[in-house]
């Protein structure tokens, strides 16, 4: 058991996948199934190992850095391929009730895909690797938003086409100036070679800019609502939760090993953008008048939050951020799989009409409202406890305007939820007989929901899983 | 085994599961929920009675589960808890029948009933907190399963209440996030302890523990409707009136008001918050919130709003207990967090019965009613005497340590405070009686339904009589062993320095 | 004899019987005030009085400590109260009789149970022990009888009703806070330790005051009497006779049992109240003659002799050796006024009913008083249109404001148009290369100062 390499496994196991499902078109769902339940399994076993051992570091092939490719498994990595197991697990169940048969044979293969390159980039060790990972993701995703047909969904994944490329373009040229710079690619060597130049600077300034991008941090979000709300649900939750969270992991891995933290004014920007993307975010899921534009914008807030911890910079910060991101990959799937279920239903998702839909979904209604608490970062959830260590991180570190915005952001997401919620109390009777949605599709949202609650209860463990492999350094800046 | 360690935990669980449980039971399903309601609510009166009997033995209830590094969730089972605990949880009972009767034949019960669990369970969880984030925790899980109750006949009036409550209980949450975060990074502890455990911070963080208390309490005073923080609670009454009763006397408000008591007295201590001078500000407050309250009372026509800004006034008195630094003030304060409960939970019952079986909403329409429903007006009639004050009902025990208590402590404006609201009290509630008793009924009702020979239904009309039987209980053997009085007495010796 | 309270068996048992006894003077007419409770009797008002009949019966001085009971309360019946249990059980019973009286037809459950809980009020009263007790049960004696007054009446009894009732909650509360001054200076509140420590407290003045003025208006003492007059005039006859008995009798007991007279010294408040006193036996006398109604002439009465209980009490102030020495003859004269005032009552009534005097009722309907006892209502009406009117109006302004605020839509239109502006392509571009410029020279400023 030891010796298996899950690491790698999680990352063949989907292509196989997508293989399979390309070939047998018929048997597409049934086979994404199980290869998703083996995902999960590999998931679970490199948790083991690395809980176990520490830190895993693969060579493929045999060859380590600088030459070859290696893998590496730390806690943060870690963490990110389990939840992405998690909530894959839940797209693939609901994706198997959600699509017809025509859509179902692009679906999958893709999915397949998109999946195993996210295993691979959490996994990468590498800077170039990272880029590759990158790129097959975000073709990948736009595929999968363009699924839908329709203009609006064309406009939205070509939209995102071109953002997607702009970013790679940007990240790209920073990891050419790097090789130029110090002739390797791996992050841990690039760590210890790192020193400032002109050149790191423009690097850094560009895959930055060309992260955040992807990472639609605020004003840089103009794109991410209309292509996620424009995507079929299952691929609106993959990208809400998933994609865009890659691309703030490679921000993440760069910001602490490769160019170490020198500009406390960088941070500031950046947690002055994430304020802004908080409360604009908020602001404007508030004046939506369309469910899934609601849950897009919601997305735009919490990503904000995310780069809150880059001002504070402490341990606690960080593991509030990437608590966060934890909690809410999996709340704002939940969400978005009970509003595919909602506009299956009800034919539309105007959130003025909701209450004779909402009233026949109590499962979904409560898989939102569920996924809702949390995304409010109300106890007991994952986003409290988030938003507690990022309070807590702001207090210590002496900067509680940033507490203001946690604050803020936080009664803007209970209005924008509440908005929602408030419309399954009604006295209005069914006016029509609507499509039934099959049980799989409302039980995924609710389970996703509840594992993000549960977050909020066996927060000692993820945190404790966290610290595997010091990805924060261990010490607190703060 | 023992189960010392998880008897806490059973509680909140025994409502929990409950409820839980209930969400999934078909509507048509009444027989079965009723069961399960009653049963959940009999377990836990039967466990909170193990608990009472164990911490007069001097056993130790303690569920401990870490839940952040350095913190844990924690439901201890003190002095103090007991006495919520109890209250909460025997009119769980009461107001559990009662809503059955209510209820009966409305649709969405189901829903109802299972965020009613929820509601009570969070409450359990309030009262058992052993430290300042697991209040925060259950506090905020009450805010959460109380929306749907309050919104649920879903009507334009209904919505506009929810919003009006989660607008102000949110916005209190976080503020009370804020202040607990703040004092976190402090004083690296948040848990609860007889007479506080911030006083040896006091040097040095002396403004910002005044700063913390005022976020604290304001985050706490939404719930319990302190003013200006109070406008949420009578547009609420448009809710069903189980759950006006859950709000005003089991739940909702309790829980705020219980609050402050952990924070003045396990918290900060109550000595070290006097000598921080935060208390006579808080007293101020509670003594404006009284006047006003019953001020607006007294021109209200719709009883239960009437009702409401009552309680907008009496809550105060525990606050103003609490605030007045003084042993016998705060038995006063925590003994009327019981009498309070029990006295306005019959006057919302019986306002309940008086909608539900002649259409009743106005005080205007309430003449002789007293001839038609005379059980129930009986049962208003002695909750309302003891909101009045009048001896030998719950509320005068309540009025004369408070009273008495503000001489103690030398704050004799206080006395003016409380003269004053019994005047105003008995300028709100006395009318109604006389219309009730004294006035010729009308030849209709709005809105009549038959009982039979009854009055009304047998399980609208017990809850209403067995509480006021309880007020009547409460003030008569005030100084029986095991009554609320005698335990207040208790917390107020473990509350004070010797 | 002395055997017989020497064996502890015995004692025991003798014990038990008191509290028994003691408990259902007031208990069981508690009971018979639930309408259930007392379907089935006959004579319910009567069967009520049985435990007060019995305990006159008994000869010995019992009391009893209830420390279960309120705050620790007792019972007890000696020399003094066993006169005006004695008085008290004659009325009632009168009263009781007459209660069916006028139509012949049993009276109604609501004057029931009002008759009964009063029943309670002042019986527990009269046997009260301590001040705790006492003025629990006059309170319930107070709304008790603000029920008698008003119940199956038309609009005069109910005037009569309301400036009861007013004088009732004014009196409670300043009693309240005698209570209170009282339980701040001494633990046990027993009259005689009351009346003990408040004399030796500094200032016992406000004290005496809150009581003074406290029974006074349950009384109707002169200047405070106003319910008086429209009270008798009112009156069903069966409460006509009670007036004497119980409200007036019960509040000049609670004077004379809660003010320190005979203990404290104080020649110049003594003086005023003798002054007060006889200003009230003159003006008994003018109103009385000056409106000369049949049916007003116990109220008139009662005024005259509350004046002179007054101007007992006055000179028991100034001169304690005085109140020392004739004191105890305060009960006697309570136990007579109520007798005389029952009897003056009925008589009145008697003759009323055989003469039947047009032009007495028509100046009765007419209601017209001295402007000196409408300033209560006066009172009222002026606060409710001055100050507690404004304050919803206040807000509702307010409130006004706040939404034609939330209508202006230039929030709106600045979120939407900066929104759709943030969507333009060129505009994106343009930023998202300002972005990094500013990333490059964040980086390459802090590396410089760095």
């Amino acid at each position: 058991m030891a010796a298996i390499p899950w690491g790698v496994m999680a990352i063949l196991l989907p292509l196989a996948g997508a293989m399979a499902c390309f070939l047998s078109p018929r048997r597409a769902s049934p086979l994404g199934l199980i290869t998703a339940l083996g995902v999960v399994a590999c998931a679970a076993g490199l948790g083991w190992q690395v809980a176990e051992q520490g830190a895993q570091r693969y060579a493929i092939g045999g060859w380590g850095a600088p030459l070859g490719i290696d893998l590496y498994a730390d806690g943060l990595s870690l963490l990110m391929l389990m939840v992405t197991a998690v909530v894959g697990l839940g797209i693939s169940v609901y994706s198997s009730g959600y699509f017809n048969r025509e859509k179902a044979v692009n679906f999958w293969p893709l999915w397949m895909f998109l999946w195993s390159a996210l295993n691979a980039l959490f996994l990468s060790a590498d800077i170039f690797n990272l880029y590759v990972t990158l790129e097959l993701l975000g073709l990948a995703a736009v595929a999968l938003v363009a699924l839908a047909g329709g203009a609006d969904a064309l406009t939205g994944a070509m939209r995102y086409l071109l953002v997607s490329l702009l970013g790679s373009l940007a990240y790209l040229l920073g990891v050419a100036l790097l090789y130029h710079s110090f002739g390797c690619l791996d992050i841990a060597l690039l760590a210890e070679r790192m020193e400032p130049s002109p050149a790191v600077m423009a690097a850094m300034g560009l895959m930055s800019a060309g992260l955040l991008l992807k990472t639609a941090l605020f004003p840089l979000h103009f794109w991410l609502p209309p292509a996620h709300a424009s995507a079929p649900a299952p691929v609106s939750a993959l990208l809400s939760a998933l994609v865009v969270k890659a691309s703030f992991y490679i921000l993440l891995r760069l910001w602490l090993d490769v160019f170490p933290v020198t500009a406390a004014g960088l941070g500031q920007l950046l947690g002055l953008l994430g304020a802004a993307a908080v409360l604009w975010g908020g602001l404007q899921a508030l004046r939506q008048t369309r469910l899934k534009m609601l849950i897009a914008y919601s997305t735009v807030a919490q990503l904000g939050y995310l780069f809150l911890a880059f001002p504070l910079g402490s341990n606690v910060a960080w593991q509030g951020a990437l608590y966060l991101l934890l909690s809410h990959a999996l709340a704002k799937a939940a969400m978005f799989m009970a509003a595919g279920n909602i506009l299956c239903f009800g034919g539309h998702d105007r959130i003025a009409d909701l209450d004779r839909v909402a009233q026949r979904l109590p499962l979904s209604l409560a898989a939102f409202g569920l996924a809702g608490v949390s995304i409010m970062g109300l106890p007991p959830s994952g986003g409290f406890i988030a938003k507690w260590l990022l309070l807590e991180a702001a207090m210590r570190s002496g900067q509680w305007w940033w507490v203001i915005i946690l604050i803020l952001g936080g009664l803007l997401a209970a209005a924008y939820v509440f908005k929602v919620i408030g419309y399954a109390f009604t006295q209005a009777v069914m006016t029509h007989e609507a499509r039934a949605v099959p049980a799989t599709m409302e039980w995924a949202a609710l389970v996703l929901a509840l594992v993000a609650i549960l977050l909020g209860l066996v927060a000692p463990w993820p945190l404790a899983l966290m610290e595997i492999g010091l990805p924060f350094g261990g010490e607190a800046a703060g | 085994m023992n189960w010392d360690g998880w008897l806490p935990l059973l509680i909140v669980l025994s409502s929990l599961s409950v409820g839980l449980v209930i969400f999934f039971l078909p509507e048509e399903r009444v027989a079965t929920r009723t069961t399960l309601n009653l049963t959940g609510a009999v377990l836990k009166l039967v466990l909170v009675g193990v608990i009472i009997w164990g911490v007069v033995h001097r056993h130790h209830y303690e569920t401990r589960l870490p839940l952040l590094p350095g913190l844990d969730l924690v439901l201890r089972a003190d002095a103090e808890s007991v006495l919520f605990v109890t209250l909460s949880s025997g009119l769980w009972l009461v107001t559990t029948v009662y809503a059955i009767g209510y209820l009966e034949g409305s649709p969405h019960r189901s829903r109802f009933f299972g965020f009613f669990s929820l509601c009570v369970a969070a409450t359990v969880g309030v009262a058992l907190a052993g430290n300042l984030i697991t209040f925060l925790l259950f506090y905020e899980l009450l805010t959460l399963a109380t929306y749907p109750l309050i919104v649920h006949r879903g009507t334009d009036a209904a919505h506009q209440a929810g919003r009006a409550y989660l607008t102000y209980t949110i916005a209190g949450g976080a503020l009370l996030l804020v202040g607990t975060v703040w004092l976190y990074g402090i004083a690296g502890s948040l848990e609860f302890s007889y007479r506080g455990f911030v006083a040896e911070l006091a040097d040095g963080h002396r403004a910002a523990l005044i700063a913390i208390f005022a976020l604290l309490i304001a985050g706490l005073a939404v719930k319990a409707a302190l003013v200006p923080f109070h406008s949420w609670l009578p547009q609420a009454m448009v809710a069903p009136a189980p759950v006006s009763a859950l709000l005003h006397a089991v739940a909702v408000v309790k829980a705020g008001a219980f609050g402050i008591v952990r924070v003045v007295y396990d918290v900060y201590g109550i000595e070290f918050a006097a000598g921080l001078g935060v208390t006579l500000p808080l007293a101020t407050v509670a003594a404006v919130t009284i006047i006003y309250g019953s001020m607006r009372a007294l021109f209200q026509d719709d009883l239960k709003r009437r009702l409401a800004f009552s309680t907008v006034s009496q809550v105060s008195y525990i606050v103003l207990g609490i605030a007045l630094t003084g042993p016998i003030a705060t038995i006063g304060g925590l003994v009327h967090l019981v009498h309070q409960g029990v006295m306005k939970i019959t006057l919302f019952f019986c306002a309940g019965n008086l909608a539900e079986t002649l259409g009743i909403h106005k005080v205007s329409e309430m003449n002789g009613v007293g001839r038609r429903m005379p059980w129930t007006m009986a049962a208003f009639t002695i909750g309302a005497f003891g909101m009045i004050g009048a001896p030998p009902l719950a509320g005068f025990i309540s009025k004369w340590y408070l009273g008495l208590g503000a001489l103690d402590a030398g704050q004799g404006w206080v006395i003016f405070i409380l003269a004053g609201s019994s005047l105003l009290n008995a300028g709100y509630f006395l009318p109604i009686l006389y219309a009730a008793w004294f006035k010729a009924p009308p030849d209709t009702w709005p809105a009549e339904r038959s009982f039979g020979r009854r009055e009304t239904a047998w399980a609208l009309l017990a809850p209403p009589v067995v509480t006021a039987l309880l007020t009547l209980a409460l003030g008569l053997l005030a100084s029986a062993p095991f009554s609320p009085l005698q335990w207040a007495r208790s917390i107020t010796t473990l509350e004070y320095a010797p | 004899m002395g055997a017989f309270y020497h064996d502890p068996g015995i004692r025991a048992v003798n014990d038990v019987l008191s509290v028994i006894l003691l408990l259902s003077v007031p208990g069981l007419p508690l009971l018979l005030a639930f309408p259930a409770l007392r379907s089935r009797l006959s004579w319910p008002c009567h069967i009520a009085l049985l435990p007060a009949v019995v305990l006159l019966a008994v000869p010995e001085v019992v009391s009893i400590e209830v420390p279960w009971l309120l705050l620790g309360t007792g019972l007890g019946i000696d020399a003094a109260s066993r006169w005006l249990l004695a008085m008290s059980v004659v009325l009632w019973a009168a009263a009781a009789t007459l209660l069916h009286a006028p139509t012949g037809q049993p009276a109604d459950d609501c004057l029931t149970t009002c008759f009964l809980l009063t029943l309670v009020g002042s019986l527990g009263a009269i046997l009260a022990t301590d001040q705790v007790g006492f003025f629990a049960f006059s309170t319930l004696m107070g709304y008790g009888f603000y029920g008698l007054l008003v119940a199956g009446g038309d609009e005069a009894p109910r005037r009569a009703g309301r400036v009861y009732l007013g004088i009732l909650i004014l009196a409670d509360l300043a009693l309240f806070e005698a209570l209170l001054i009282a339980a701040e200076t001494i633990e046990d509140l027993g009259f005689e330790a009351v009346r003990h420590a408040v004399a030796r407290s500094p200032s016992p003045g406000l004290y005496l005051s809150m009581v003074l003025v406290g029974y006074a208006l349950k009384a109707g003492v002169w200047p405070l009497h106003f319910w008086l007059p429209l009270a008798f005039r009112s009156a069903r006859p069966a409460v006509a006779l009670l007036l004497g008995g119980v409200p007036i009798a019960i509040g000049l007991l609670g004077m004379v049992r809660w003010a320190p007279v005979g203990e404290i010294n104080f020649p110049d408040i003594g003086l005023i109240i003798q002054g007060l006193g006889l200003a009230a036996m003159l003006y008994a006398v003018l109103a009385g003659l000056e409106r000369a109604q049949l049916k007003l002439l116990p109220a008139y009465a009662a005024i005259l002799a509350t004046g002179l209980f007054a101007i007992a009490l006055g000179t028991g102030l100034a001169d304690p050796a005085a109140w020392n020495r004739y004191g105890d003859l305060a009960h006697v004269f309570i136990v007579s006024l109520g007798f005389g005032l029952a009897g003056l009552a009925t008589a009145i009534r008697w003759l009323e009913a055989r003469y039947h005097c047009p032009a007495m009722l028509a100046r009765q309907a007419d209601g017209s008083n001295p402007w000196f006892e409408r300033w209560p209502g006066a009172v009222v009406r002026w606060a409710a249109r001055m100050g507690f009117d404004t304050l919803p109006r206040l807000r509702a302004s307010w409130l006004a404001e706040v939404g034609r605020l939330r209508q202006v839509r230039a929030w709106k239109r600045m979120l939407d148009g900066s929104e759709r502006f943030l969507q333009r392509w060129t505009f994106a571009i343009t930023l998202f290369l300002l972005l990094g410029m500013v990333v490059v020279a964040f980086v390459g400023a802090s590396s410089w100062i760095g």
